[in-house]
C-alpha cells in the first residue's frame, strides 16, 4: 500500500444514514429545547425541525433522503398503531354501548361537518368526501406521546385511547371505500373499482390477523418475559409492515388490526401490555421529525380560509358528538369537553392517508393535499399543546413526578 | 375542658369500612380514577357511604350500623355490586386485598383535599407508600369506660384479626414472606401502635388533652393505633385487618369482632393489665409474618401458644355470642378455613405460582371480589 488510500476522500459526503442520524439528533435536542425554554410539548419542536429541514425550506432533508427514511417512518408508525390497536378494549365497548355510540357520533359528525363545509367552499364532492374521511381520525402518535410524557391515566385517558383507535379504523376504512369512487372518477374500469378496495380491506385484515395469531402463539411459548416479548413484538411489527408493503395493502389498517386482534384474541392473557420504554422515544422523534418534513413550508403558507374552515368544522363535529354522548358513558361533562380537545390533533396518519391516494392518482392526491395538509399543519402544531393542557385540566397527569 | 365526648351507641352493633383497590383492566395496575368513579357511585347510592381516600386509586365503602350479620352481608353485597357496575362503565376493576402486589408507590397521586395534601406534605413518601387497603370494624359501646376496657381486652386478639384477614403477601413486586405486609407500612408512622394503658375514659381524655396541648396531635384521626376509640360514633374501631378478598370474609370478620366483644364484656368491664402490652408488638409481628403458623407468647400463661389452636378455641367461644344463625355460620366458615389452612394470602401466593404473573394475580383478585369465591378463570 503506497498512498493513503485508507483515508476517506475530501470533501466528505455523508451517507443517508449519517444524515438521518444527525437530523434525528437535531430533532431530539430541539424538542428538549422547546420543553425547557417554552414549556411546550416536545412534539412541536420535533415537527418544526422537520418542517425547517424539509424540502420546503432548508432542504437538508430532501426528497431522496425522505424516501430513504420512509422505512423508519413506516416502522415508527407501525409500532404506534400496534400500541393504539392494543389499547382498544372490545370487551369494554360491548359492555358500555354508549362508548360505541359516542365513537360513531363523533366520527360521523366530524365527517359530515367537514364534508358540508368543503362543499360550501365549492370543493368537488369526491375531494370533500376523502378529506372529510381523513378528518375523522385523531392522531394516535400525538395522543400516545402526550400520555407517555404526562404519564396520564384516568377515565378521559382511557376513552381517548379507545375513541382514537376506533376513529382511525373508521377513517382508514372509509378512505379505502372511497377509492372505488376515485377509480370511477378516473374511469379505471368496474373490476378495479370494486376489487381494489375489497383487496385492500381483506388483505390488510388477513395480514393483521396472521400477525396477531402468530404473536399470541409465540408469546404463549416464550412466557411472560418482558425482554423477550419486546423483541418479538418489534420483530412482528416489522414483519407486518413489510408484508403489508409487499402485498400493497394498507399499512395503517394492517397494524391497527394487528393490535386490536392481538389484544382481544389473547384469551389466555399470555401477551404482556406493550411497554416500548426508551425505544418508543426514538420512534416518536423519528415519526414527528419526518412528519414535519412531509408537511413543508408551503402548506404552512397555504393556511388560509379553507384550512381554518376544515379545522373548525372537524373540531366542532368531534366536540358535538362527544358532548352529547360521552356523559352517557359515565364521563363528567367537563371531562367530556376536554376529551373533545384531546381528539383534535392530526399528524402522521393524515399525512400517510394523503400519500396513499397520491400514489394511486397523483393529481387527485396533490389537490387533496392542498386542502388537508394545511389543516394538518395547524392541528399538528397546535394540537399537542391543546391536548397537553386538556390532560392537565382534567387532572389526569402526574405533575409532582420527579423528572 | 376536653373536646372528647364519647357519644354512646347501642352496644355490640357493628359497622364496617373497606378500602378497595381501583385497577385498570389492561395490566391491572392501580388506576388513579377515584375522582371519576366516586360521583357515579354516589348518584346511585341507596345505603351506606362511599368516600375518597388519600390516594386516587383507593375507594372506601362504609356500611350503615347493623345488629345482625345477615343484614351486614346483604348491605356489603349491595355496595359491592353497585361499585362494580359503575366501575365497569369506566373499564375499571375493583379488588380486595391488603396491598396492591406490584404498584410502585412513586406512581401514586394524592387525592386533592386539604387534609390529604397536609398529610402528604407532613409524611412525605410515607403517605404514598401508605397506599394499602384495610378493613375497619366499628363496635358500638354504651360508655367511654366500657370502650377503653374493650380495647384493652381485645388487644390480646389482634393477632387473630390479622391472620383471619391477611391478604398482602406481595408488595412492590416482591414476595415479602409476610402474610400481611400491609401492617409494616402502618408501623412507619410515628403515632402507630396501641392505646396507652389508661384505665378509663377520664384518664384517656387527660392523655389526649396533654397530647393536644403538646401539639403532637390535633384530633383523634392523628392516632394510627391498631384499635382506637371513635368517640364521635361511640365505637371501638379495630383497624388491623387487611381488606379481605371477598365481602363475605369482611362480613365474617365483623361478625367475629361483634361476637368477641360480647364475649369479652359478658362478665363486666375487663380489668387493665398494662404489662400485657409487653408481648403485644412481638405477637403482632409473628402474626403478620407467619400467619396461622405463628407461635404466640401468651402473657398470662407465660408460655408459647399455637395461634391456630388459640384461634379455633376463640372462634368456638365467640360462636355462642353470635348475632344470628347467619353470624354463627360465618364463624363456622372461618373455623373451617383455619383448619383447612385456606387463607386469602395463601390463595394469592398459589395464584402467583400458577400463573407466574402478578398482573394475573390482581385479575384474579377482581374476579374473586366479584364472585365471592377464591378461583381464577382465564
Amino acid at each position: 500500500m503506497t498512498s493513503l488510500d485508507f483515508l476517506p476522500s475530501f470533501p466528505l459526503v455523508p451517507g443517508d444514514l449519517a444524515l438521518i442520524g444527525a437530523i434525528l439528533a437535531i430533532g431530539l435536542l430541539s424538542g428538549e429545547l422547546f420543553r425547557r425554554l417554552l414549556r411546550l410539548p416536545r412534539i412541536s419542536g420535533y415537527l418544526l425541525v422537520g418542517i425547517a429541514l424539509g424540502p420546503g425550506a432548508l432542504d437538508l432533508l430532501d426528497r431522496d433522503l425522505l424516501a430513504a427514511a420512509r422505512v423508519v417512518l413506516d416502522v415508527a408508525l407501525g409500532l404506534i398503531l400496534y400500541e393504539l390497536g392494543s389499547r382498544l378494549d372490545l370487551g369494554w365497548v360491548r359492555r358500555n354501548r354508549w362508548l360505541l355510540v359516542t365513537s360513531v357520533a363523533e366520527s360521523a359528525l366530524s365527517f359530515a361537518l367537514v364534508y358540508l363545509a368543503l362543499r360550501w367552499l365549492a370543493v368537488s364532492p369526491l375531494h370533500a368526501a376523502v378529506a372529510a374521511a381523513i378528518a375523522m381520525s385523531s392522531s394516535p402518535s400525538v395522543l400516545l406521546l402526550v400520555i407517555h410524557d404526562e404519564r396520564a391515566e384516568g377515565a378521559l385517558t382511557e376513552q381517548a385511547l379507545n375513541l382514537t383507535a376506533l376513529n382511525n379504523i373508521f377513517a382508514v376504512v372509509t378512505v379505502t371505500m372511497l377509492l372505488a369512487y376515485m377509480h370511477l372518477e378516473y374511469q379505471a374500469g368496474v373490476h378495479i373499482m370494486l376489487l381494489h378496495p375489497v383487496y385492500l380491506l381483506l388483505g390488510s385484515l388477513a395480514v393483521g390477523y396472521a400477525a396477531a395469531a402468530l404473536t399470541v402463539l409465540f408469546a404463549g411459548w416464550l412466557g411472560k418475559r418482558e425482554d423477550l416479548q419486546f423483541v418479538m413484538l418489534v420483530s412482528m411489527v416489522l414483519l407486518a409492515v413489510g408484508s403489508a408493503l409487499a402485498l400493497r395493502v394498507s399499512v395503517l389498517l394492517t397494524l391497527l388490526a394487528f393490535g386490536v386482534l392481538a389484544r382481544n384474541r389473547d384469551r389466555r392473557r399470555v401477551l404482556l401490555p406493550v411497554e416500548f420504554g426508551p425505544a418508543a422515544q426514538f420512534f416518536f422523534v423519528a415519526l414527528f421529525v419526518l412528519t414535519g418534513a412531509y408537511l413543508e413550508w408551503k402548506d404552512l403558507r397555504l393556511v388560509g380560509g379553507a384550512a381554518l374552515v376544515y379545522v373548525m368544522a372537524r373540531v366542532a363535529g368531534k366536540l358535538l358528538g362527544i358532548l352529547v354522548f360521552a356523559p352517557l358513558t359515565g364521563l363528567r361533562l367537563r371531562k367530556a369537553a376536554l376529551l373533545g380537545v384531546v381528539l383534535a390533533p392530526m399528524a402522521a396518519v393524515a399525512v400517510v392517508l394523503v400519500q396513499t391516494t397520491t400514489e394511486i392518482y397523483p393529481a387527485f392526491g396533490a389537490e387533496l393535499g392542498g386542502i388537508v395538509l394545511s389543516a394538518v399543519v395547524v392541528l399538528a402544531l397546535a394540537g399537542p399543546i391543546a391536548a397537553q393542557v386538556a390532560f392537565r385540566l382534567a387532572g389526569e397527569t402526574r405533575q409532582e413526578a420527579v423528572r | 375542658m376536653s373536646i372528647l365526648e364519647f357519644r354512646r351507641s347501642e352496644p355490640f352493633t357493628v359497622g364496617v369500612e373497606l378500602e378497595l383497590q381501583i385497577v385498570n383492566r389492561r395490566d391491572f395496575d392501580l388506576s388513579a380514577s377515584a375522582a371519576d368513579l366516586l360521583p357515579l357511585v354516589e348518584k346511585q347510592l341507596q345505603s351506606g357511604e362511599v368516600k375518597p381516600e388519600i390516594t386516587q386509586s383507593m375507594l372506601e365503602i362504609a356500611t350503615s350500623v347493623h345488629r345482625v350479620h345477615a343484614d351486614m352481608l346483604a348491605e356489603l353485597r349491595g355496595l359491592r355490586d353497585l361499585v362494580a357496575r359503575q366501575a365497569e362503565r369506566l373499564n375499571l376493576g375493583i379488588a380486595g386485598g391488603g396491598a396492591h402486589p406490584f404498584q410502585r408507590w412513586t406512581d401514586r397521586r394524592i387525592f386533592a383535599t386539604p387534609r390529604f395534601h397536609h398529610l402528604s406534605e407532613l409524611y412525605g413518601y410515607l403517605a404514598k407508600q401508605f397506599t394499602v387497603f384495610g378493613q375497619h370494624i366499628h363496635i358500638g359501646c354504651d360508655s367511654g369506660d366500657r370502650a377503653i376496657g374493650l380495647i384493652h381486652a381485645m388487644s390480646r386478639y389482634i393477632p387473630h384479626f390479622i391472620v383471619l384477614s391477611a391478604s398482602s403477601p406481595f408488595l412492590q413486586g416482591v414476595d415479602t414472606a409476610f402474610e400481611s405486609a400491609r401492617l409494616n407500612s402502618v408501623n412507619a408512622f410515628p403515632l402507630s401502635g396501641h392505646l396507652p394503658p389508661v384505665r378509663n375514659w377520664a384518664e384517656f381524655e387527660a392523655y389526649f388533652d396533654s397530647m393536644r396541648e403538646l401539639k403532637v396531635v390535633s384530633s383523634m384521626k392523628d392516632f394510627y393505633w391498631d384499635i382506637r376509640p371513635k368517640p364521635e360514633y361511640g365505637t371501638v374501631e379495630v383497624r388491623v385487618c387487611d381488606t379481605p378478598l371477598t365481602v363475605e370474609r369482611a362480613a365474617a370478620l365483623a361478625a367475629f369482632g361483634q361476637a368477641l366483644a360480647r364475649c369479652l364484656l359478658d362478665s363486666g368491664t375487663p380489668r387493665v393489665d398494662p404489662d400485657a402490652y409487653r408481648v403485644y408488638g412481638y405477637n403482632r409481628f409473628l402474626a403478620c409474618r407467619f400467619g396461622l403458623d405463628a407461635e404466640l407468647i401468651d402473657f398470662e400463661r407465660r408460655e408459647k401458644v399455637d395461634l391456630r389452636e388459640d384461634l379455633l378455641d376463640t372462634l368456638r367461644l365467640a360462636r355462642r355470642f353470635a348475632s344470628d344463625t347467619s353470624g354463627a355460620e360465618a364463624l363456622d366458615k372461618l373455623a373451617h378455613d383455619v383448619q383447612q389452612n385456606e387463607s386469602d394470602s395463601a390463595w394469592l401466593r398459589e395464584t402467583h405460582r400458577r400463573t407466574g404473573s402478578l398482573s394475573d394475580v390482581v385479575r384474579g383478585q377482581c374476579q374473586v371480589w366479584q364472585s365471592g369465591r377464591r378461583a381464577l378463570e382465564p
